[in-house]
């Protein structure tokens, strides 16, 4: 997949600082994954302790590859936990690196850019506003219908991600959820909600 | 002979004016998804997934090769001009292809690139028309312990050879695993992990996880970095959107010798064409220090065409592979075999006898998509740039609007919209702390396979577990996994040890 990204940081800019000067957990929050694995091994756990096995289902019956998959999820979750506990993710600040194409000028105002320092590595703001958008999305859609709900969620992302046009981004959202519910439900036959505005028309 | 005879019907049938046009449409998608920021030919692949429900199923196999392709085509031109390739397998491409943009020589990048990749896909279809028969007659007495090996095979090699993290690659499997195994269980009838909650009593969809995962996180992804990460500029493709003959006779026998190395790639599962543009690449440059007057690093033209051509070559087979074993290989793979899925068509041995309309339809539709790329992308590339006018908020707000559409279109319910939301914060979770996630999509499409293979073995053979090593093609299979395991660390050192360029 597409984790790997060629520009690593030649020289980071920002001082990391040790890990204690900034809170113990500060490059430790991929224990969240080593959280996630344990949690999930647990529901696959409890699902198997409390599964009702119909009689007579050839052995090995249908808890043996799930209790594998949990056995195989806690494993890794402890080791996980060990791996972040001891070597906490440092805390890389985006550089140029010597093979990207830019002039010097560009490279000054990245790193000076890179010497704020976030207090998180993710821009919570723009994550919570697309999240906030697609739970009321989710939510409202039956009640809204297709055009009003996805022209709000369209509106929470573009906002969350940095557009300030609010009345522009709102039009724009109308326009494309309009036009996705001429074309596939119109068109090509999906069932899209019409809500609210169904009744008008 | 007779496959050129099956594929000539398969023309027949896609070069009919509805089926033309999906692949014309497809390749447009593709290569448009492919150009913008961050988005790959999985991403490409996965959005439009949902949507292909609403066509026959010839169509919607003709518009996804379009799309698969395209997207590859698309990766490469932004690897190119912009230093940020879409999809790990671009990533060869940019060391040499940008030195080359950036040497003023961005327009024969561009088209290095493209003839790279068209003789490497049409020479990879070629194979597959003749090959993939051939391999669906000799795996049509596979039993279970074939098809677990097979599928064990996969499973290792895509979280351990290809992850660059062992422990995060079989985090993401078991993920997958554990989402497969939601849902009554086919071989008893047992209701498993769903908690009395009806709506999981089929399972969670294959469907609401691609998007999520694929989709739906990596628009998380961006949204958590975009304003942060500096971007990269984009250098303008200026001049003759064409090779000169020398440059022609310089790249042509790195297309082929790429090609050579992708071409066996696509049917080891191995986790798609990453690893041999790699190899491709660093063949190039083995070759290149021999010679007299040695170009890498300074935008040489084999570095760029070596990779391409491999990239799609191991494309190219890779479907083979999947339509006569029905085994994927990369996570794109993985969305194709879910969509066959779907439409009740089950990839493998039979598909060939079951299906053969659809089968060589979808073949020949390969060698249109290749030749429609290369028109659209050869003169047109520079064009296809002009995407990244699109603002960034408009862009990734679109794409979210999708992914709810394609997953309330497929279901109809809101719980199904919540599950996209929760998995897309998965998705998000894993890609903030570095976990690939093809493992996940190829644990969860192969679970079923996996689970019901080792079961029926240990019935058939009353709990024997030497049922596994029963028969020449499992060790086979086995052997070539160790080997596999081995060359790959073998590379790992040895990669550490020659960082000196």
């Amino acid at each position: 997949m597409s984790q790997s990204q060629p520009t690593a940081p030649s020289h980071p800019v920002g001082d990391a600082g040790p890990a204690t000067a900034r809170g113990w957990w500060h490059g430790r929050s991929g224990l969240f994954l080593a959280a996630f694995m344990a949690a999930f091994s647990t529901y696959l756990l409890v699902g198997v302790l409390t599964m009702a096995v119909p009689d007579g289902a050839d052995a090995p019956g249908p808890q043996f590859v799930p209790l594998i998959i949990a056995v195989a999820g806690y494993i890794l979750a402890a080791l996980l936990a060990v791996h972040y506990i001891r070597t906490p993710e440092p805390a890389v600040t985006p550089t140029f690196t010597a093979e990207d194409d830019a002039t010097d000028e560009e490279r000054r105002a990245a790193e000076a850019a890179a010497t704020v320092q976030y207090r998180t590595f993710s821009d919570w703001y723009a994550v919570g506003w697309s999240v906030a958008g697609f739970l009321a999305f989710a939510l409202l859609l039956n009640v809204l219908g297709w055009i009003l709900g996805a022209a709000l969620l369209f509106w929470c992302v573009a906002h969350g991600i940095g557009s300030r046009r609010h009345l522009f981004d709102a039009s724009l959202g109308l326009l494309l959820s309009s036009f996705i519910y001429l074309a596939f439900d119109v068109g090509l036959g999906l069932s899209l909600p019409s809500g609210l505005l169904g009744g008008v028309f | 002979m007779e496959s050129i005879m099956n594929l000539m019907d398969g023309f027949g049938s896609a070069l009919s004016p509805m089926n033309l046009l999906w692949v014309i449409v497809g390749c447009l998608l593709g290569t448009a998804v492919g150009v913008l920021p961050g988005l790959g030919s999985s991403m490409a692949v996965a959005l439009l997934l949902p949507m292909t429900f609403a066509l026959d199923p010839t169509g919607a196999f003709i518009m996804f090769a379009g799309v698969y392709f395209g997207g590859l085509f698309g990766d490469s031109t932004m690897a190119i001009l912009m230093n940020t390739p879409g999809q790990a397998s671009a990533i060869a491409s940019t060391f040499e292809g940008h030195r080359m943009a950036k040497a003023g020589r961005a327009p024969q990048a561009l088209a290095t690139a493209a003839i790279g990749a068209f003789i490497g896909g049409m020479i990879g279809s070629i194979v597959v028309v003749f090959l993939a028969p051939a391999l669906a007659d000799f795996s049509a007495n596979f039993g279970p312990q074939e098809f677990f090996a097979l599928a064990l095979f996969a499973f290792v090699a895509t979280s351990s050879v290809v992850a660059d993290s062992i422990l995060k690659g079989l985090c993401s499997l078991i993920i997958g695993l554990g989402i497969a195994v939601v849902g009554i269980d086919q071989t008893s009838g047992a209701e498993r992990f769903s908690f009395g909650v009806p709506q999981l009593f089929d399972g969670i969809s294959l469907v609401t996880v691609t998007v999520a995962i694929l989709a739906l996180g990596e628009v998380f992804h961006i949204a958590s970095r975009v304003r942060r990460d500096p971007t990269n500029r984009v250098i303008q493709a200026k001049g003759r959107p064409f090779l000169s003959g020398r440059e022609f006779r310089e790249a042509l026998p790195a297309w082929l010798r790429g090609t050579g190395i992708g071409l066996p790639f696509g049917v080891i599962p191995a986790g798609g064409a990453d690893v041999p543009t790699f190899v491709a690449y660093g063949l190039e440059r083995q070759l290149d220090r021999r010679r007299r007057k040695p170009q890498f690093g300074k935008g040489a033209i084999r570095g760029l065409a070596a990779p391409e051509a491999a990239g799609n070559a191991t494309t190219g087979t890779a479907m083979g592979a999947l339509l006569s074993l029905g085994l994927p290989i990369s996570a794109t793979a993985a969305i194709m075999l879910a969509a066959f899925e779907q439409y009740g068509l089950q990839p493998g041995p039979l598909m060939f006898d079951r299906s053969p309309d659809l089968v060589w339809a979808l073949l020949a539709s390969f060698f249109i998509a290749m030749i429609v790329l290369l028109i659209l992308n050869l003169p047109f590339a520079p064009l296809w740039a002009k995407l990244l006018a699109i603002p960034r908020p408009y862009l990734y707000a679109g794409i979210t609007v999708f992914c709810g559409m394609g997953v309330y279109a497929t279901s109809g319910s809101t719980f199904d919209l919540l599950m996209l939301l929760g998995i897309g914060l998965l998705g998000f979770a894993l890609r903030r702390f570095g976990v690939p996630l093809a493992p996940l999509m190829i644990g969860m499409v192969l679970g079923p396979l996996f689970e019901t293979s080792m079961r029926d073995a240990l019935a058939s053979s009353n709990q024997s577990y030497g049922v596994f090593v029963d028969g020449p093609i499992p060790v086979a299979i086995y052997t070539l996994l160790a080997l596999s395991l081995v060359i790959s660390i073998v590379g790992r050192v040895r990669s550490t040890a020659r960082k000196d360029t």
